[in-house]
């Protein structure tokens, strides 16, 4: 059987997705083992070909931040039948989208005073592209990437079980539940699949996974604001991305 | 003649490289360009809480994570004079040992080593390489484990926080981890062998070496003094009065010491702080000048023992958490609460990260939140020194052919390790 070609591509990021992919060894090893790999340019030399490849599956991790990323990202597309926004930053615009929130002009003058940098509005990739599956976290779960790669290289479109960070929180229900204690904490309007791996470590969960699609977050907000100020709450949505979503989510 | 390479791979982040040069060897043009989009990292902190610092500042860079939380909670510590207690102290110490560790052994096996062998794919490596690979992934993975079970997680460690942790680790876990240590240091010790053999080009060219310093140890974690050169200089002194950023190259701050290119990383560690490595990588590095009769002048003005220096503090780290896991198990290791009182004030740390030093300043307001940043990463500083070693290795590979030409070209660049999400950020 001929093996499905698959291409891992890193616009503006901190390439961390693709770290939490190499640190599975040789578990990922034996992933690409079964795939014919057409570009993955932190372990392999081969240029992105200039013709037609005609990948089975992309995956695109970062931000085009670049118009030279925009066309890379465009011509990614033509090439893909799949295509995968994989992580924070590609899928819900990440960190990187507090600048939007900041004001890019004022953000840039305390880099740049005078000179003229590109410095246009962060927006996740489905802005140019169509987008057919996203992986979310930030950074992704190496292990769920695996479970997702395996249906995606079959052709298939993996479905996400929405369930919120709770369910997977060992706090649930306890007396350490950050809501309970009064914090923030942004777990029941999360999409699970990390194993609440902040709330675990005595984080709060700031919803860097996205917003569950099959729930209402109105309420949720509204708990929030009886023991938190507005500002604050809305500090917490902006740092992984996620306001503007919730924002769009509220007005339809 | 010109020659280009539009995108170098495996580099962490995306780059390139131009040149033009006539064929009497003149070089009228060269660089090594960054090619990733500006995140503005520092502008978006401006108005943000103190605690979001070290998460943001974390996402500036995948593979290392760890310099730039710890330089982000110190550099603010410093400012509101918070002392965080000795248990925080060695746990830091800890976790950065091993990000160098499992930052060092991906550049040096996945990265760098290939080249030596004309490889193109990793994949082809790992089949040629079977004991070497198996050994490199089991000292990565130690690593990444002491990430995983100190920092919650090795990519975007969770639990470091300004004053201390939010959790700290089960002592059973420790323990596991201080039982797998010897493996790992006969694991490191194939490695060294491994990179011992290595043909390493002829290449000369004398330049500063810049680390932290203090006259006693080998010191990586929180220090007040800089060394460049024969030079010292307090920490701040160096930030802000010898060293310059460069604006005029966006995205990228090029920086430079009084107008000169400059190394830091594995091999200026060496080079300033050689004496204090532990004995057994002491005697590692005596070995190979020893095999190689050289001179230790010599190995430094040979840029690509970089490489070799990194394999040295493979060892020499995995020694040091060794020791620190062992100190650590006697504390009780308790929960801690850090108090953390605002005022308008300002602070800088300056510590060593996988490539060299790094140095993290903010001003803050009564309220916590940034006034106002700065982050001058290791790339940054030695993207210079890069373009001045292209511009001795250029002249002399102009009768080869054109792959060759470039084989040559990237993996000189590769030797640095160079980390373009940091130097963009």
């Amino acid at each position: 059987m001929k093996k499905p070609k698959v291409a891992f591509f890193s616009l503006t990021s901190c390439e961390g997705c693709q770290f939490a992919l190499l640190d599975l060894g040789e578990k990922f090893f034996d992933f690409l083992r079964e795939v014919d790999l057409i570009d993955f340019s932190l372990i392999e030399e081969m240029p992105f070909p200039k013709g037609k490849v005609e990948i089975d599956v992309s995956f695109v991790e970062g931000l085009s931040i670049k118009k030279e990323e925009i066309d890379l990202l465009k011509k990614i597309r033509e090439e893909s039948k799949i295509l995968v926004a994989v992580g924070n930053c590609a899928a819900l615009g990440g960190i990187p989208e507090m600048k939007n929130y900041q004001g890019k002009e004022r953000t840039i003058r305390y880099i740049y005073k005078k000179l003229n940098v590109e410095n246009p509005e962060i927006k996740e990739i489905d802005n140019f592209v169509k987008v057919d599956f996203y992986i979310p976290g930030c950074p992704i779960n190496g292990e769920e990437f695996l479970k997702y790669a395996k249906e995606l290289i079959q052709g298939k479109i993996p479905e996400i079980l929405q369930k919120p960070i709770c369910s997977e929180c060992p706090h649930q229900g306890k007396e350490t539940c950050f809501l309970r204690k009064k914090e923030p904490c942004l777990g029941p309007i999360t999409l699970a699949g990390c194993g609440a791996i902040c709330p675990k470590n005595g984080q709060l969960c700031y919803g860097c996974r996205g917003i569950l699609k099959n729930i209402n977050p109105k309420g949720f907000l509204e708990t929030l604001k009886k023991f938190k100020k507005p500002e604050e709450i809305e500090d917490n949505l902006e740092i992984f991305g996620i306001k503007d979503d919730l924002e769009k989510f509220l007005k339809s | 003649m010109k020659i280009a390479i539009p995108h170098i791979h495996k580099i962490e982040g995306e780059a390139g490289f131009w040149a033009k040069v006539t064929r009497t060897g003149k070089i009228e043009e060269l660089k090594f360009q960054t090619l990733l989009g500006l995140r503005q990292i520092e502008g978006i902190l401006i108005g943000r809480r103190y605690f979001e610092v070290p998460i943001v500042v974390s996402r500036i860079c995948g593979i290392c994570p760890v310099p730039h939380i710890l330089g982000a909670c110190t550099a603010l510590e410093n400012a509101l004079n918070v002392k965080v207690s000795e248990q925080t102290v060695l746990l830091r110490k800890l976790l950065l040992a091993a990000n160098i560790i499992y930052s060092h052994t991906l550049h040096l096996f996945f990265l760098s080593l290939p080249d030596f062998f004309n490889i193109e794919n990793d994949l082809e490596l790992l089949k040629k390489f079977k004991k070497e690979s198996k050994a490199a992934l089991r000292v990565r993975d130690l690593a990444l484990e002491i990430a995983k079970i100190v920092g919650g997680r090795a990519v975007h460690p969770i639990t470091p926080i300004v004053g201390g942790f939010t959790k700290f680790p089960e002592k059973e876990k420790l323990k596991e981890i201080l039982e797998k240590i010897p493996q790992a240091i006969d694991d490191a010790n194939l490695l060294i062998e491994t990179f011992k053999k290595i043909e390493y080009p002829e290449f000369e060219r004398e330049t500063l070496f810049a680390s932290v310093f203090n006259g006693k140890d080998y010191p990586y974690y929180l220090e007040k003094i800089v060394k460049i050169g024969e030079e010292k200089f307090t920490f701040s002194d160096f930030y802000s009065v010898q060293i310059e950023e460069d604006l005029k190259s966006p995205p990228v701050k090029r920086v430079k010491f009084k107008g000169k290119a400059y190394m830091l990383g594995a091999i200026a560690r060496v080079k300033n702080n050689g004496e204090f490595l532990t004995k057994s990588s002491r005697e590692k590095f005596e070995e190979f000048l020893k095999e190689r009769k050289i001179s230790e002048g010599e190995y430094f003005k040979n840029i690509f023992h970089n490489l070799f220096s990194q394999a040295i503090e493979v060892l020499h780290f995995l020694e040091v958490s060794q020791e620190l896991l062992k100190e650590i198990l006697k504390l009780p290791l308790k929960e801690e609460k850090p108090e953390i009182k605002f005022y308008s004030t300002s602070g800088l740390s300056a510590l060593e990260a996988p490539r060299g030093t790094l140095f993290h300043y903010y001003e803050i307001d009564k309220d916590g939140r940034i006034l106002n940043c700065n982050i001058i990463t290791p790339t940054a500083q030695f993207l210079h020194n890069i373009e001045e070693d292209l511009k001795v290795l250029l002249p002399k590979i102009l009768r080869l052919k054109r792959k060759e030409q470039i084989r040559k070209i990237r993996s000189l660049i590769r030797i640095y390790d160079p980390c373009i999400s940091c130097a963009t950020h």
